[in-house]
């Protein structure tokens, strides 16, 4: 039923054999395995249920190419940056550009590298490439680790740190081109490290941003994460998040979806050692045809964790937002303390949400909560700011603001916290026509 | 003295249903009139309809503000000709904060006067003076509107609003009520300070009380959606004793 739409993806295989078989054997051998799983998985079909939702149309309805040779000039990035000091890794179309990144000066513990570099010259490659995210249960895993061209891998030695934020930035220069980037952190016990994962989008055409993220803390490890989308009106994107915390470990994770025709944002994360908490925020602006889905899974392990999701979206016109949360509790994870927040706030009555709250409880003495609402504007509000002299123009970005800035404020990464104020800000002058 | 307010014949219905059949009310500069009168017999309904809220539709009637109809204006601009309500239920503004907001409502009414905006300075040094003046928390003013507060810091809130914004018209439901004895002797002060010959008020209550802070001119009497008597500050003091029986047993024979 598929055969068709693999077929692309498959001529596009075929099309990568050459710059494969220079690749060392562990990684063909990954790269042929992966391959074949997708084959047998096939694409996503409306049938299944995590896709009910979400039509893969966007995916399927284009012949993608891989990306050839693009340039990109610093000023074409610059809107991209924050500005912040810190390391920066610039991936164009799923390809380092080590002429707008800036990777010197790391201090001793930390390795920020391209994976491409990695697999040239380490040996150890393997233990780090393709050992997380499980590329043989999930298509769109299966198709990035059969095709990605490069990436970064970061390492974080046990007590590591880095002052300022380091920033991966993958920038799609359209021309219909498939990149599927792939990034790894590795946080060794205690180190900490806060990161900033944007997805901008630059150029003209369709193109398709297959991303795959893993993030593996070790003991006591904090990771600090905002991912930030910013792809052009054209540009389709596909991510998954895999997370693995280990005991007292602590990851931040806000993800930001600004740009992009259609996105599919799926985290899994897994509470693997006592303690360990993770909080995950989200915040979607949707406008136009729009279609941002968000796919949650927070797997409680292990006792006494704590994990939080609070995820908002903002809809106008015809655009559409998905939101699904799962949590877990296995069997003997006591003391679980989880909660999910998903609120909604429609601003015309083409505007679409759909929400999936799912808990699955498998032990005693735990605390779980989840809440959903979707809705307008708060009419008495809105008349209250008008009677104090408001437009309906700035009143309605007042109330609109107010809603996205609870996850805004709380951006774990302070150093960018006002300037993505200021984003999200000019985001609504747009939306509401001020 | 000219008339600041005037209400002619005035219906208004919400969803359809008329509450207010037929008011006739002129306020001059300067003036103080009290509206009193029983639970849901439109004083709210009425306060509404001048600060022009959308769900209270006019069937007939008129509103002028300086002898002009403001019934063709939009809240906003109502609010920035001088019309400012304080609310009976002040609503929660949740993510908004007080001084932002104010800020915000104090330049569309300075623009819309041809005057400069404030500058941060110049709109802080306000905000102190006017805390001051109604003794407002300066802790509440840079939390959300109205989140968490108590009901009577609402109502402060409200009044301390009014101070900053500097209507022509404040319209006062139920100021006082769920206000603290301390608490109303200083929102009425706030009020009294602004008293002046080119700035009138319509303040609802239920309670003499308020009107012992800030004297009335008038005391109108609601009942039904009809003024059913009006008289001088003495009328309050005789309904406290009276009640709203003794005027109703006399309806119609104003
Ligand atoms: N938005 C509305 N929808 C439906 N009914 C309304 C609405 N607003 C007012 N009413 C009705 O109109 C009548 C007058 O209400 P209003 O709030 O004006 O009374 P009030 O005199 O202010 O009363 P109170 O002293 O209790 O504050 C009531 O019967 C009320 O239920
Ligand atoms: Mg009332």
């Amino acid at each position: 039923m598929t055969a068709t739409e693999l077929a692309g993806f498959a001529g596009l295989y075929e099309a990568s054999a050459a710059a494969r078989a220079t690749e060392p054997r562990w990684l063909r051998e990954l790269r042929d395995g992966a391959f074949s799983s997708l084959n047998e998985l096939g694409l996503p079909t409306a049938r299944d249920e995590d896709w009910r939702f979400t039509p893969l149309k966007p995916v399927t309805s284009q012949a993608w190419v891989l990306p050839g040779k693009a340039d990109v000039s610093s000023a074409e990035i610059a809107p991209f940056l924050f500005g912040v000091a810190g390391p920066l890794l610039v991936l164009v179309d799923g390809r380092f550009e080590p002429r707008l990144s800036r990777l010197g000066g790391l201090p001793a513990g930390v390795r920020v590298e391209p994976l491409s570099a990695v697999i040239a010259g380490d040996p150890a490659a393997h233990e780090h490439v393709g050992r997380y995210a499980d590329h043989h249960s999930r298509a769109f895993l299966a198709l990035n680790a059969a095709l990605f061209a490069d990436g970064a891998l970061v390492r974080l030695e046990p007590g590591a740190r880095l002052a300022e934020p380091l920033h991966v930035l993958h920038v799609s220069t359209g021309g219909g081109a498939l990149c599927c980037p792939r990034l790894t952190i590795e946080l060794g016990e205690q180190a900490e490290l806060s990161l900033l994962e944007s997805y901008a989008g630059v150029g003209a055409g369709a193109r398709l941003v297959n991303a795959v993220t893993e993030q593996v803390l070790a003991r006591g490890a904090q990771l600090r994460h905002i991912r930030l989308l910013r792809e052009t009106e054209q540009g389709v994107f596909l991510g998954w998040q895999e997370v693995r915390i280990e005991r007292d470990a602590m990851l931040a994770s806000h993800s930001l979806a600004l740009g992009a025709h259609f996105a599919r944002a799926e985290t899994s994360a897994m509470l693997r050692g006592e303690g360990a908490s993770c909080d995950l925020k989200g915040l979607v602006l949707a406008r136009g045809r729009q279609h941002m889905d968000h796919q949650l899974l927070v797997d409680h392990v292990r006792p006494r964790c704590t994990s939080r999701q609070l995820y908002r979206s903002v809809v106008d016109e015809r655009a559409r937002s998905v939101f699904a949360g799962r949590i877990v509790v296995r069997p003997g994870a006591i003391g679980t303390d989880a909660s999910q927040q998903n609120n909604n706030l429609l601003l015309s009555d083409d505007a679409r949400v759909d929400t999936k709250p799912q808990l699955e409880i498998y032990a005693d003495d735990v605390k779980c909560s989840h809440g959903a609402t979707s809705g307008r504007l708060d009419p008495a509000a809105l008349f209250f700011l008008r009677s104090r002299g408001l437009d309906v123009p700035s009143a309605r970005s007042l109330l609109t603001y107010a809603f996205a800035n609870d996850v805004v404020e709380s951006a774990p990464v302070p150093q960018v916290r006002a300037a993505l104020e200021q984003l999200v800000r000019a985001h609504f002058a747009g939306v509401l026509g001020e | 003295m000219s008339k600041l307010l005037e209400i002619k014949d005035l219906h208004v219905a919400v969803n359809g249903t008329e509450i207010v059949h037929g008011i006739s009310l002129a306020v001059n500069a300067g003036e103080v009139h009290a509206i009193m009168g029983t639970n849901g017999s439109g004083k709210s309904t009425l306060t509404k309809a001048i600060a022009g809220h959308p769900d209270y539709q006019i069937t007939s009637g008129d509103i002028l503000l300086h002898g002009k109809s403001i019934l063709k204006l939009e809240p906003e601009e109502r609010a920035r000709e001088g019309v400012f309500l304080a609310f009976q239920y002040p609503v929660e503004v949740p993510g908004v904060s007080n001084l932002y907001f104010l800020r915000t409502a104090l330049n569309a009414m300075r623009k819309h006067r041809g005057q400069p905006e404030a500058s941060g300075a110049e709109f802080l040094a306000l905000v102190k003076e006017k805390a001051k003046l109604v003794e407002m928390d300066q802790a509440l003013l840079n939390r959300s509107v109205n989140e968490g507060f108590s009901g009577g810091e609402k109502k402060r809130n409200e009044i301390f609003q009014m101070t900053v914004l500097e209507p022509v018209l404040g319209l006062l439901d139920e100021s006082d009520s769920g206000l603290d004895i301390d608490a109303l002797r200083i929102v009425a002060q706030g009020v009294n300070a602004m008293r002046s010959p080119s700035r009138s008020f319509v303040l609802v209550t239920h309670y003499q009380r308020l009107l012992d802070h800030i004297q009335p001119d008038y005391v109108h009497v609601l009942m039904d959606g009809r003024i059913v008597k009006s008289g001088r500050k003495e009328l309050a003091l005789e309904l406290e004793q009276k009640g709203y029986a003794w005027i109703e047993q006399g309806a119609g024979s104003r």
